[in-house]
């Protein structure tokens, strides 16, 4: 049995035994949402190699467009910096940060420039959040 | 060893000292009531003698309990001078009593108020729901939701003492320090790094709307949130998230996706069309459909704020209710409903 299997039947436990046996509403509630949260647990656990794999390369095709884009014209050294953060760190922290430079550089980009770096990285953050919706709808 | 007074009991010795001609007191029908996240909620009657007269009155007491959702942004005593404020205006609230900080008293912050005559069906329910559909066929209470908002905009919240909330300066302020007041929701929650909070977070501050007329804001008008009697509001609930600021922001939530479940009704109960006919006709304010679909990107950042908020406190264990935890795979839900107000 797989962590995830494992965590789907205590779920289930909790949900068809557990729970109805529970007089008081209380703790009958949190027997249920018990439940819930594991059942959302295993789904995660279960996802997640997949997503990371997805992740990862999402993450690649990013820098290696970002790169593109601030080789080809004159960028504010902001948004150069968060770029090779992000290059470096490859995490949420790092976009958090390019996003932020971007915004702030915003005058100093033409609107179209701006439209299109953000508009890339935000096909980033939609494919993630569409894994993320995987387990935690 | 000492063993704790019963709850009641103390509730009847702190009564009996805010009302020292009566005596005999007594409280029946004790119902705590389970509602929201934020504060403990018990509502009874309170029976006594006084001067040989048997005297009743419906209360209403609501405790904090130290660790509610708005963390430091709750607050009962705000509450409490709020209500008093409306007590003498247009706009149906229960009358506030008494408000006590000593935790000596009931271990913790409390308020008592009128309990109003009134049932307050969760939008999110069966029953709920039911109860909404077959309001909204009679059509009493949605003109009465959509009259009682005008009435809350319409009020004169100078008059009223409320200034005390912050007057928000003109242009962008109001936009400005509602974003402020949710950043710092989401810094104490210990929440990793979330990239659509932050371009989120950057699109409504370089977008923050100019507010050219301040009214109170309810900031949560919806079903749940009122007390409803014989087809009408009785009573307004819910003073956590009051400001005074721009009236589209109560009006956004009211047309929000968020406030209706399996139904085209706003909060469950009122025909959209009749609600902008109705509204701006009781407020002479003219609905702007662009500035409501800012206070809904908006309201999505609200909601991270509060599921961070809801799960942070039970990941550092200051909670203990896991419906708290759960609420940790409500904050991507949010995101993306964030990602596609900004077009993604």
């Amino acid at each position: 049995m797989t962590p995830d299997q494992l965590l789907d039947r205590i779920a289930g436990t909790l949900r068809r035994d557990v729970g109805p046996a529970v007089g008081a509403e209380f703790p009958r509630t949190q027997a249920f949402m018990a439940a819930v949260v594991l059942q959302k647990l295993g789904r995660q656990l279960a996802c997640a190699e997949a997503h990371r794999a997805a992740a990862a390369a999402d993450m690649d095709a990013l820098i290696v467009d970002l790169n593109a884009a601030l080789a080809a014209q004159a960028t504010p050294p902001s948004i150069a910096m968060a770029v090779a953060a992000l290059a470096r760190r490859r995490n949420a922290a790092a976009l958090c940060g390019l996003i932020g430079a971007l915004y702030d550089a915003r005058a100093a980009l033409e609107p179209a420039r701006f439209d299109a770096v953000l508009g890339r990285v935000r096909r980033v953050l939609r494919a993630d959040i569409d894994r993320r919706l995987e387990f935690a709808e | 060893m000492t063993i704790e007074r019963p709850l009641e009991a103390r509730i009847v010795d702190y009564l009996a000292t805010r009302l020292p001609e009566g005596r005999d007191f007594a409280l029946h029908n004790v119902q705590r009531i389970a509602v929201g996240w934020s504060h403990e909620t018990w509502l009874f009657d309170l029976a006594w003698r006084d001067g040989g007269e048997t005297r009743q009155r419906g209360l209403c007491l609501r405790r904090d309990p130290g660790n509610t959702l708005l963390r430091h942004l709750s607050s009962l005593e705000e509450q409490f001078r709020v209500l008093q404020c409306l007590a003498d205006t247009p706009l149906p609230t229960p009358k506030p009593y008494w408000f006590e900080s000593d935790p000596a008293i009931l271990d913790r912050p409390f308020l008592i108020m009128e309990k109003v005559p009134g049932t307050c069906p969760s939008p999110w329910g069966r029953e709920g729901r039911a109860f909404y559909e077959a309001a909204a066929a009679r059509g009493t209470l949605p003109a009465h939701f959509t009259a009682t908002l005008a009435t809350l905009h319409a009020l004169d919240w100078r008059a009223a003492g409320l200034d005390f909330l912050g007057v928000p300066a003109p242009g962008t302020t109001f936009a400005r320090r509602e974003i402020a007041k949710w950043r710092q929701l989401i810094d104490v929650s210990g929440h990793a790094p979330e990239p659509i909070l932050t371009d989120l977070i950057a699109w409504l501050e370089a977008n923050a709307p100019t507010v050219d007329r301040v009214t109170l804001v309810h900031g949560a008008y919806r079903t749940g949130n009122l007390l409803i009697h014989d087809d009408r509001i009785s009573a307004v609930l819910d003073w956590e998230l009051q400001v005074l600021g721009d009236p589209m922001y109560d009006v956004a939530y009211v047309l929000s996706d968020l406030n209706r479940e399996g139904t085209p009704l706003l909060s469950n109960l009122v025909d959209r069309d009749r609600f902008y006919r109705d509204y701006q006709a009781a407020t002479g304010f003219t609905i702007d459909d662009d500035i409501c679909r800012y206070y809904n990107a908006l309201y999505a950042m609200r909601s991270v704020a509060f599921w961070m908020s809801a799960s942070g406190l039970y990941a550092d264990g200051q909670s203990q209710d896991i419906r708290l935890a759960r609420t940790a795979w409500s904050v991507p839900v949010v995101l993306e409903r964030a990602a596609r107000e900004l077009g993604y």
